[in-house]
C-alpha cells in the first residue's frame, strides 16, 4: 500500500528537479500537484492502517518512518504554500522518496504490544515524529543556505543565486523550523520519561522496559540531539553563530536524527525497539 | 486585408530624431484619430516609447498606406519628410507581426530583455481600443504579441539578472537581506558614485541612509542631495559601521579607509549580522582580506561589473530560445492571417450553395405544400445541414492553404467550377465586406462560423 505514495513522491521529485533546473512554471505546478496527491494517498494509506489496527500505525520503526514521511510532506507543503517558495522541494523530495522506500518494501502493520497504549505514548511518538520532520526541513533549508552563501561569497552568482530565496529568508526559515522542532522534541522526550515511569510496573510483561535507560543507544543519541538543538536555539546566535554556522548545525543535528531513526532503530537498540 | 508597419527606432535613428517623432506629447488618441482621418488605413495602433515610434496598420491597399503612413509620421509632427525618410523602416504582413512580437518580448530593446516594453505595447493597444482604432486584425495581432512577450519572460532567462552596476548592487543586497525595508545604509565618501548607489538603495525603501565623509560639510551636502539622509562625522565611522547593514564606499582615498581588523572588531558586537559592502572606490577603500570575515560580503566595482557581464552573457544565451518562441507565435498568427485570404471565396461558395438550396426549395414549394409546418421545417433543416456538410471539408482545406498565390489559384478554380462570379462577391484577393464576416463579440473575425437562427420556410 505504501507504494502508491512512493510513486507520487518519485514523480514529484522529477517534477521539482525539472522546475528547479529549467525554471519551467508548469513543471512547478505539476510538482506541487503530484506532492499533494502523494500526501493524499499517504493519508489514505495511514487511515486504512489505522482502521485495520485500531490505532495510528507509528509503533514500529517501519510504521514510524512512514508517518514521519507523511508529516514531513505535510510540513513542507505548508511551508511551500505559505512562502510561495518552491525551490526547497528539490532538496526535500529525495529525502521523502528515499525514506518512503523502507515502508514500501516492508509492508504490513506491525503488532503493537499492550503496554504501548494510552495517550502518553501517542504524545511521545507523535511529538518526536513532528520534531524530526521540522529538523528535516531545517536541514534542507540549511543546505540551501550554505549553497547560496558560498556562491555569494565566491562572487560567482550562478545556479543557486538565480533560484533560491534570500539568505535572510533562509536563515529565518531555518531558525523557525529549529525552534518548532526543539519544542516538540522536548515535549516528546518528557512524555517518554513520564510514560517510562508509568510502565515500570509492567517490567515482567516486557523485558525491554527493564532495559530502558540512558545507556540505550537510541535514548543516548536522542539526548545528544536535544543538546545540539538546544545550543542552536538558545546559544548559537548569542555567540555570533547565525547564518552559515546555524545552517551547518541544522545539517549536523539532522544527520544525528537520521542515524538514530534508521540504523540505530533497526540494528543497535536493545530496549527502545517497540 | 494586409498588415503594415512603419516606424523609427533606436536601431535606425539617433535620439534627437526619435524625440521629434514622439507621439506621446499630444496623446496617442489624437494621433490615431488624425491617422484614421486620412482614410488609407482601416485599423491602426501607435506604439511610442523613448526608443521607438511605430505605426501598425491594417489596410486594403498596402502601397498607398505605406506612403500615407510615412507621410503622416512626418507631417503630424511638422518635420521635413526628407529628414526622417532615411531612418524609417517598414514591414508588411507576417514580417510586421514578427517585429511586434520581438518588440513585446524585449528582443528589440536597447537593453535586451528589459521588462517595461510589454507594458508599453499593452498601453498602445489599449489607447487604440479606446478610440476604436484597433479592429479584429490588430486586436488579434496585439493579443498574440502579449502571449509572445509573456512566454519569453516566463520560459526563457532573457529578462533575468541585473544589467547595470546599480541594479546589480540592489539585486545582491536583496539576495542577502530579502526585503531592504528597515535596513540601514552607510555611504563612506561624498562622491557622485556613492550618491547614485545610495539613491538606488533608497528607492528600495531602506530605513536610514547615513553619509560619513572626512569633511562634515561635504557629508551634509550629499545627505541633503539624497533627501532624507543623515550625515555623521568621520570619528563616528566605527559606531555607524556597527549599526549598518549595507555599506557603500567611494572615497578616492589612496589607502584603504576600512581595514579587516576594524571590521572584525565591528562584527563581534553585532553578533555577526550580515554586512554587505560595496566598494566602488578607485583605488579600493576596503582591504580585500575583509571579505574573508564570516558574514561580510565584500564586492568591489569589478566584481559588480563582472556580474553585469555574466548577466548580459546569460541573456544573450537566451536569445535563440526567445526567437524560437517568437517564431512559434508568428506561425500561430500566420495560420489565422492566411485564412483571411480565403474568406471571400468561402463566402461566395456559401452564398452560391445557399442560393441553389433556396431555389430548389422554391421550385418544390408546390410539392412540399402537402407537408405541415413541422415537416417543412424539417426539410429546411435537412437541406441546410446537407449544404453545411458538403462545404465543411472545402472550407477547412481553404483555411489551411499556406500562401496567397495558392489561395488565388484555388479561388479561381472554384470560381469557374461553381460560377461564383454570379454569386455577387469580388475575387479572392479582395477583402470581404464587413457583413460577410461573422464577427464574434470579442471582435475577432471568425470567417467560417456557421450561420444561426434561420427561420423555417
Amino acid at each position: 500500500m505504501n507504494a502508491a505514495p512512493l510513486a507520487f513522491y518519485l514523480a514529484a521529485l522529477v517534477a521539482y528537479a525539472w522546475h528547479f533546473a529549467k525554471r519551467h512554471a508548469p513543471a512547478g505546478t505539476a510538482a506541487t500537484t503530484l506532492l499533494a496527491a502523494g500526501v493524499l494517498s499517504h493519508t489514505f494509506v495511514i487511515g486504512m492502517q489505522t482502521m485495520e489496527a485500531g490505532h495510528v500505525p507509528f509503533a514500529g520503526t517501519t510504521a514510524a518512518i512512514s508517518t514521519f514521511v507523511w508529516l514531513l510532506a505535510i510540513a513542507y507543503l505548508y511551508t511551500e504554500i505559505t512562502t510561495s517558495e518552491r525551490a526547497m522541494g528539490t532538496f526535500i523530495l529525495p529525502l521523502l522518496a528515499g525514506l518512503q522506500f523502507i515502508p514500501a518494501l516492508r509492508p504490513g502493520a506491525e503488532e503493537r504490544s499492550e503496554i504501548l497504549q494510552g495517550p502518553l505514548f501517542g504524545l511521545h511518538v507523535s511529538s518526536l515524529l513532528f520534531a524530526y520532520a521540522s529538523f528535516a526541513l531545517a536541514c534542507v533549508i540549511g543546505i540551501t543556505y550554505v549553497l547560496l552563501f558560498k556562491e555569494i561569497k565566491a562572487k560567482h552568482l550562478g545556479f543557486f543565486y538565480a533560484r533560491l530565496p534570500s539568505l535572510q529568508v533562509l536563515d529565518s526559515m531555518n531558525h523557525r523550523a529549529i525552534v518548532i522542532g526543539w519544542i516538540f522534541l522536548t515535549i516528546g522526550m518528557v512524555a517518554g520519561v513520564v510514560w517510562t515511569g508509568q510502565v515500570r510496573a509492567y517490567e515482567a510483561l516486557d523485558p525491554r522496559i527493564a532495559n530502558i535507560s540512558l545507556a540505550d543507544p537510541k535514548i543516548f543519541v536522542a539526548l545528544i540531539c536535544w543538546a545540539v538543538y538546544s545550543f542552536e536555539v538558545f546559544a548559537a546566535r548569542r555567540i555570533g553563530w547565525g547564518g552559515r554556522r546555524a545552517a551547518y548545525l541544522s545539517v549536523a543535528g539532522f544527520v544525528i536524527v537520521l542515524l538514530n531513526f534508521v540504523p540505530i532503530s533497526y540494528f543497535l537498540t536493545t530496549s527502545h525497539n517497540f | 486585408m494586409r498588415l503594415l508597419l512603419v516606424g523609427i527606432s533606436h536601431r535606425t535613428a539617433p535620439i534627437e530624431l526619435r524625440e521629434r517623432v514622439d507621439f506621446h506629447a499630444r496623446g496617442l488618441a489624437t494621433a490615431l484619430e488624425a491617422l484614421a482621418g486620412r482614410g488609407s488605413t482601416r485599423e491602426a495602433v501607435v506604439l511610442s516609447t523613448c526608443n521607438r515610434s511605430e505605426v501598425y496598420a491594417a489596410c486594403g491597399d498596402v502601397e498607398r498606406a505605406r506612403r500615407d503612413v510615412a507621410d503622416f509620421m512626418t507631417s503630424y509632427h511638422g518635420i521635413d519628410r526628407a529628414l526622417v525618410a532615411p531612418h524609417l523602416f517598414e514591414a508588411t504582413d507576417l514580417e510586421a507581426a514578427r517585429h511586434l512580437f520581438r518588440v513585446a518580448s524585449g528582443l528589440d530593446s536597447l537593453v535586451m530583455g528589459e521588462p517595461q516594453i510589454l507594458g508599453q505595447v499593452k498601453e498602445a493597444h489599449a489607447a487604440a481600443t479606446g478610440v476604436r482604432a484597433a479592429g479584429p486584425m490588430l486586436n488579434r495581432l496585439f493579443q498574440t504579441s502579449f502571449t509572445a512577450g509573456k512566454r519569453v519572460r516566463t520560459e526563457t532567462g532573457l529578462g533575468s539578472g541585473a544589467v547595470s552596476v546599480g541594479f546589480a548592487a540592489v539585486a545582491l543586497a536583496r539576495k542577502i537581506f530579502g526585503s531592504l525595508k528597515g535596513r540601514n545604509v552607510l555611504v563612506i565618501g561624498a562622491g557622485e558614485m556613492g550618491k547614485l548607489t545610495a539613491l538606488h538603495m533608497k528607492s528600495q525603501g531602506v530605513e536610514r541612509v547615513m553619509i560619513v565623509s572626512r569633511s562634515m560639510a561635504h557629508a551634509a551636502r550629499t545627505a541633503e542631495a539624497i533627501g532624507g539622509a543623515l550625515a555623521a562625522p568621520w570619528e563616528e565611522l566605527n559606531a555607524v559601521l556597527g549599526s549598518s547593514d549595507i555599506v557603500i564606499t567611494a572615497t578616492g582615498a589612496a589607502a584603504p579607509v576600512v581595514t579587516r581588523a576594524q571590521l572584525q572588531a565591528v562584527m563581534r558586537p553585532r553578533w555577526n549580522r550580515p554586512l554587505f559592502i560595496i566598494d566602488i572606490g578607485m583605488p579600493r577603500d576596503v582591504e580585500a582580506a575583509a571579505g574573508d570575515i564570516e558574514q561580510v560580503f565584500l564586492y568591489n566595482i569589478d566584481d559588480l561589473q563582472a556580474t553585469v557581464q555574466e548577466n548580459m552573457a546569460l541573456r544573450a544565451g537566451e536569445i535563440a530560445e526567445a526567437e524560437r518562441i517568437v517564431g512559434e507565435e508568428v506561425d500561430r498568427f500566420g495560420a489565422w492571417f492566411r485564412s483571411l485570404d480565403a474568406i471571400p471565396t468561402v463566402v461566395a461558395l456559401r452564398r452560391r450553395f445557399e442560393s441553389i438550396r433556396q431555389a430548389e426549395l422554391d421550385r418544390l414549394d408546390f410539392k412540399l405544400s402537402a407537408l405541415g409546418p413541422d415537416g417543412r421545417a424539417r426539410v429546411d433543416e435537412v437541406t441546410r445541414l446537407l449544404v453545411e456538410k458538403l462545404l465543411l471539408t472545402p472550407t477547412e482545406q481553404l483555411k489551411a492553404l499556406r500562401d496567397a498565390a495558392t489561395v488565388g489559384q484555388y479561388a479561381e478554380a472554384l470560381g469557374r467550377l461553381f460560377n461564383l462570379s454570379q454569386a455577387g462577391t469580388g475575387s479572392a484577393g479582395e477583402p470581404a465586406t464587413e457583413d460577410d464576416r461573422a464577427a464574434t463579440p470579442e471582435g475577432r473575425v471568425e470567417p467560417f462560423a456557421r450561420r444561426k437562427n434561420r427561420g423555417p420556410l
